[in-house]
């Protein structure tokens, strides 16, 4: 692909999603949601996707896991590449047997996502029992050491309480601790701090960050908060309506962002030395994915849009080393 | 828990006499000679009904005469019926009958409503959706006496599958199952309804999400972690239905002509037969009561959210 970021030639990535579509069909039509996504992950690399609510992170995440409902969602093209091997193209038996061992995924809500019926330490636990039929009791054992080792107090205690017991940022390391269980080679984390306070948030990063290097995971972190990934992403991917908008290097962004929207979702971030100054925020609305207008999807609501943005869509092209961008005006977003 | 079942006991002796005494009130309030009859075409001479009277404590005052009654049966002695046998026998045969029906009718429901849930539920909008969603809209809309004089028509006279009657003391289990499926028929189609809603709900929950990002079979995804948390209000239904079910049935069991509670109750009221009346009330007030516990012991135990303590 040419608006690949590692364009080594015969090398493999470890995750590969090509030209992703995911489409919902619903009374109201088709929705778009994912319309041609391209990104590679290596092992140890943390990638960041980021976008405001109905971008398709979220949506990318559940094809890449193959847990989307289908119908009312179909995958009309696309591939996603895992350890070189079509994930999408694979019986429905042999991807299961990914989901756990292989890749693994974490929620926004752990108090939804968890089941409120079973201890928390069954949860865990079935990981060991189904993939590997370990028996009960060694399954126990496990759960209690992965709770202690993502921290949670007097685990051996806990083992056996429910997840209406724990607080929110317990609970979303027991949504952890379950998804790393079987020491899965990529883990996707889906907003996995924004239903925590703030001090929580910076715990919970942490702890990722060093699950991270300590089983040389890749990890795919979904949010829409650019603060949340600024000290832990190696590279981020900005999405608009279905398509990434914009492609860089964590430090790169921040420093020089080269899409209009990117530029919007920084500065409506309070900074300590701008004290005073009113907050900015993008105008309007995220489209209609039934109705994403026609040429650039953001022209609506880009200050810097001419004509051609309403009728021609920018391709995601390079613009500096490791970077790409899919604006018209590119160049003059990071000359500004 | 053990404190919880016991402060739930104490509870239930102040509903218990309370709503007995009602009972007491109002059979006795109604209108009527009780000794009339008893003496065959003529009336009762005098020392019968002084002798009766004074049996009855009917000369003393409401309360008094309840307080009576109440001792006796603490004791354990519910009186005697109008044709002089004790009620509290009659009960038992009555009641065994009573709850072999209830527990067939229980399984029945219980088992083809919470299959016919989870299929429908699984596949909304689809045939067995629409199959289940229209048929138990036609069970719960036809009365039961024409559901059970059908049944008994079709599946008991004309094709002879099953015993079109089920009457004595001790019916065979072989002759209650179309009084049972006749009896279950109305709570089947509100389980089938039920499940079915809260299977499409639940199979839509984070939890379900999760469960299959875990890589869990499908199978298991809906039989352990959708269904446990689709039955908790199911179970809750179906324990109520039992206590409604263990109260007789009347028109079943006149359908079918079974010796139940129902139809002991019925013919007591019919026949200003008080004691038998009181009796049985009492008995299956304090058997919904205990129902009515263990559905909530029930609920506890399938839902670790709702604390019992």
């Amino acid at each position: 692909m040419s608006t690949q970021t590692t364009p080594a030639t015969g090398e493999q990535h470890l995750l590969e999603v090509e030209d992703l579509h995911v489409e919902f069909h619903t009374s109201e039509g088709v929705a778009k949601a994912i319309n041609g996504v391209d990104f590679s992950l290596d092992e140890g690399e943390t990638l960041a996707i980021l976008g405001e609510s109905g971008s398709g992170k979220s949506v990318t995440a559940q094809a890449i896991m193959g847990i989307l409902d289908m119908p009312p969602a179909t995958i009309p093209a696309g591939r996603v590449l895992y350890k070189g091997q079509d994930l999408l193209t694979m019986p429905e038996e042999e991807r299961r047997l990914t989901r756990g061992p292989e890749i693994s995924m974490i929620f926004q809500d752990a108090l939804s996502s968890l089941n409120p019926v079973f201890p928390v330490g069954w949860q865990i636990a079935e990981m060991f029992r189904v993939h590997r039929g370990v028996n009960k009791a060694d399954a126990y054992a496990q759960a209690i050491k992965l709770m202690e080792r993502v921290n949670i107090p007097a685990a051996k205690d806990r083992v056996k309480a429910y997840p209406h017991q724990f607080s929110g940022g317990m609970r979303q390391r027991i949504m952890i601790a379950m998804a790393i269980a079987l020491d899965p080679k990529v883990l996707i984390a889906d907003e996995p701090t924004t239903a925590l306070d703030v001090t929580v948030q910076a715990q919970i990063m942490a702890l990722l960050q060093e699950l991270q290097e300590e089983f040389r995971m890749g990890l795919i972190l979904i949010t829409h908060d650019l603060g949340v990934v600024a000290d832990v992403a190696d590279r981020i991917a900005v999405m608009y309506a279905g398509r990434i908008v914009e492609r860089a290097e964590v430090g790169d962004i921040y420093a020089r962002p080269g899409h209009p929207y990117t530029k919007g979702l920084l500065e409506s971030i309070p900074r300590l030395d701008q004290k005073g100054q009113k907050l900015s925020a993008i105008g309007g609305l995220p489209p209609n994915l039934t109705r994403i207008p026609p040429g650039c999807a953001f022209h609506p609501r880009c200050v810097m849009a001419q004509d051609i943005c309403r009728t021609e869509r920018p391709e995601l092209l390079d613009v500096g080393p490791q970077r790409q961008s899919a604006c018209h005006f590119s160049q003059e977003v990071l000359d500004a | 828990m053990g404190k919880y079942i016991v402060r739930r006991l104490l509870q239930m002796i102040p509903v218990v006499i309370l709503s007995t005494f009602l009972i007491y009130a109002m059979v006795f309030a109604m209108p009527g000679d009780p000794t009339a009859g008893k003496c065959g075409e003529r009336p009762c001479p005098a020392a019968y009904i002084e002798k009766f009277n004074a049996k009855y404590h009917l000369d003393e005052p409401l309360p008094v005469q309840y307080g009576y009654y109440a001792k006796n049966v603490v004791q354990g002695d519910l009186g005697e019926n109008q044709y002089g046998r004790p009620v509290a026998e009659e009960l038992s045969e009555r009641f065994t009958v009573t709850a072999k029906l209830a527990v067939m009718a229980l399984i029945f429901e219980g088992v083809i409503g919470i299959l016919a849930g989870v299929l429908a539920g699984l596949r909304k909008g689809g045939f067995i959706d629409n199959l289940v969603l229209i048929s138990t809209l036609f069970v719960i809309s036809v009365p039961i006496f024409v559901t059970g004089f059908a049944a008994q028509y079709f599946l008991g006279l004309k094709w002879e599958i099953f015993p079109a009657l089920a009457t004595g003391k001790d019916p065979s289990l072989f002759s209650l199952v179309l009084p049972a499926m006749v009896l279950g028929s109305t709570s089947l189609a509100y389980i089938a309804r039920l499940m079915r809603s809260n299977i499409a709900e639940n199979i839509k929950s984070d939890y379900v999400r999760t469960a299959k990002a875990k890589g869990l079979t499908p199978r298991r995804v809906v039989g352990v972690h959708t269904l446990r948390n689709s039955l908790i209000p199911v179970v809750t239904f179906m324990g109520y239905d039992f206590g409604a079910l263990l109260g007789g049935a009347i028109v079943t069991e006149g359908i079918f002509g079974i010796n139940g509670v129902g139809g002991y109750i019925f013919k007591g009221i019919q026949n200003r037969d008080g004691i038998a009346v009181v009796g049985a009330v009492t008995a299956l007030v304090i058997v919904y009561l205990l129902m009515n516990l263990l559905v909530d012991l029930l609920y506890g135990a399938l839902d670790p959210r709702i604390s019992n303590d």
